[in-house]
């Protein structure tokens, strides 16, 4: 009886964070599609400077370590903007967790949203242009509501990925359900190392589940009138 | 009126258009016709700016565009007083056949909703297809998208309409009733140029003919001149060799 107990005392302790982590998933997403759709129409559109620009950080994002970046962002970067007097070294931690998960996921982001935009084809920007729309017009209206639908079997991946990657954030110091194991474990002296780790193994997996339970819904709804011919 | 000047267009060595000049007035009805890689296409499309020409001017009563130093508002003007029909139909995948059509209405001529509508309705039971609003594109046939093409075109109510090679991606059943609707809004008095590989209907249903071969316009003019006393001797060697293709029996 006590062993339940303890392990269900357990998931609650670890549950008690778990709306940390789904902030840091939640905010850091957002931050992060609006800049991934910014990059990749750069990159499409091929704007000269900014073009550069973007292909830099991309290859800077994809190619070194989230923890790395994590901290670079909040170690080199108060360190950095102090040469120009500016003090961000009181700013709340949880600020730079969500700007480095920003632009790290940004950046995958980013190759998601291009390629379902390029998959969503030339034609139906024309057909846009061709009843007079703008460039812009056609991207909300038509384009990108096609492309989101398309990339929705990607943006899952992404946000499944991104969920897991908040689990860096406690060695900064933030107590998020990874930072709360670290905390139980320090109070027993390391004991108890098995349950706790299954413990948070199936609270990341149950999330996941329900992440992708959400994405499947939205592809089932959204795909309006998508028939497969090849099926009936 | 509609006036293309000395219209150039080169992707990269192909030399696609060599210097185009075409008049057409108000109602007029106008085919181009001619072989494959003749800029028949290309010239259409850069009546709307979907392509850019490389030089010379394009028209539209009283909007005129330097292809050399083209203003982005006039390229925007010039695709709202014109509206395309395309070969592979380009309906918006991601809306329903009602809202292919109210779309360019409300967003780029910025009708009430109710309004667009009610055209949109009443454009759609013209075309045949009061049954099918409510549907996607992938759920209709070929012969109903291009109406349905026809009919997101038609509502617009531009100054001309460009009909790109309307019925060469169509089953040859569904042939007919597309090429019935382009009759019936010939009929009415709408400025049209036409790109089309079907002679009869080109004869039938313009008052004057184009015909282009090599980025040139050979020959121009009234139907029977042109398709059965042509001038030229590319024009006769083409129509032959289309009027010769056999009827097959399988």
């Amino acid at each position: 009886m006590s062993v339940m107990n303890d392990w269900f005392s357990l998931f609650i302790q670890v549950l008690d964070k778990l709306p940390i982590t789904l902030f840091m998933l939640l905010i850091s997403l957002v931050c992060s599609l609006v800049l991934g759709v910014a990059i990749a129409i750069v990159r499409i559109k091929r704007f000269t400077v900014l073009y550069q620009i973007a292909t830099f950080y991309l290859s800077f994002c994809r190619s070194t370590p989230l923890l790395v970046q994590l901290f670079l962002v909040y170690f080199g970067l108060p360190q950095l903007l102090l040469a120009f007097q500016i003090d961000i070294n009181s700013l709340d931690r949880m600020i730079f967790v969500l700007i480095s998960l920003s632009l790290h996921n940004a950046a995958y982001l980013s190759e998601v949203v291009r390629s379902a935009y390029l998959a969503v084809g030339e034609d139906q920007f024309e057909a846009a242009y061709s009843v007079g729309m703008t460039y812009t017009q056609a991207l909300w209206r038509v384009v990108l509501p096609q492309a989101f639908v398309l990339s929705l079997p990607n943006l899952g991946n992404n946000i499944i990925e991104l969920l897991k990657d908040t689990s860096l954030a406690f060695t900064i110091g933030i107590i998020d359900i990874m930072g709360q194991v670290r905390i139980i474990l320090g109070n027993n002296h390391g004991i108890g190392m098995f349950e706790i780790y299954v413990v948070i193994s199936l609270i990341y997996w149950g999330t996941c589940i329900l992440i992708e339970m959400v994405i499947s819904t939205l592809e089932k709804v959204l795909k309006k009138g998508k028939v497969s011919l090849s099926k009936s | 009126m509609i006036l293309l000047k000395h219209i150039h267009k080169k992707f990269k060595n192909n030399h696609v258009l060599k210097g185009i000049d075409l008049e057409v007035s108000k109602g007029d009805v106008v085919t181009i016709i001619g072989p494959s890689g003749s800029g028949k296409t290309t010239l259409l499309r850069c009546v709307n700016y979907l392509e850019k020409p490389d030089e010379g001017i394009i028209s539209i009563n009283d909007l005129t565009i330097q292809t050399k130093k083209p203003v982005k508002k006039d390229i925007l003007q010039l695709r709202r007083r014109t509206a395309m029909v395309f070969q592979h139909y380009n309906l918006f995948e991601n809306k329903t056949v009602l809202e292919n059509v109210t779309e360019g209405l409300i967003i780029a001529q910025k009708k009430s909703k109710k309004m667009a509508r009610e055209i949109g309705v009443d454009i759609l039971t013209k075309v045949g297809l009061a049954d099918k609003i409510n549907a996607y594109p992938q759920q209709l046939s070929g012969g109903q998208k291009q109406r349905v093409g026809i009919a997101r075109a038609l509502a617009l109510n531009p100054d001309v309409l460009l009909f790109d090679e309307p019925t060469s991606a169509l089953d040859p059943e569904m042939v007919g009733e597309v090429l019935e609707i382009i009759r019936e809004i010939a009929s009415g008095g709408v400025t049209m140029m036409i790109v089309t590989h079907e002679i009869d209907f080109a004869c039938e249903v313009s008052n004057r003919v184009v015909f282009m071969d090599d980025g040139q316009i050979i020959e121009q003019g009234p139907p029977d001149d042109i398709l059965i006393h042509p001038k030229q001797e590319r024009t006769r060697k083409f129509l032959k060799r289309i009027m010769k293709e056999p009827d097959f029996t399988i």
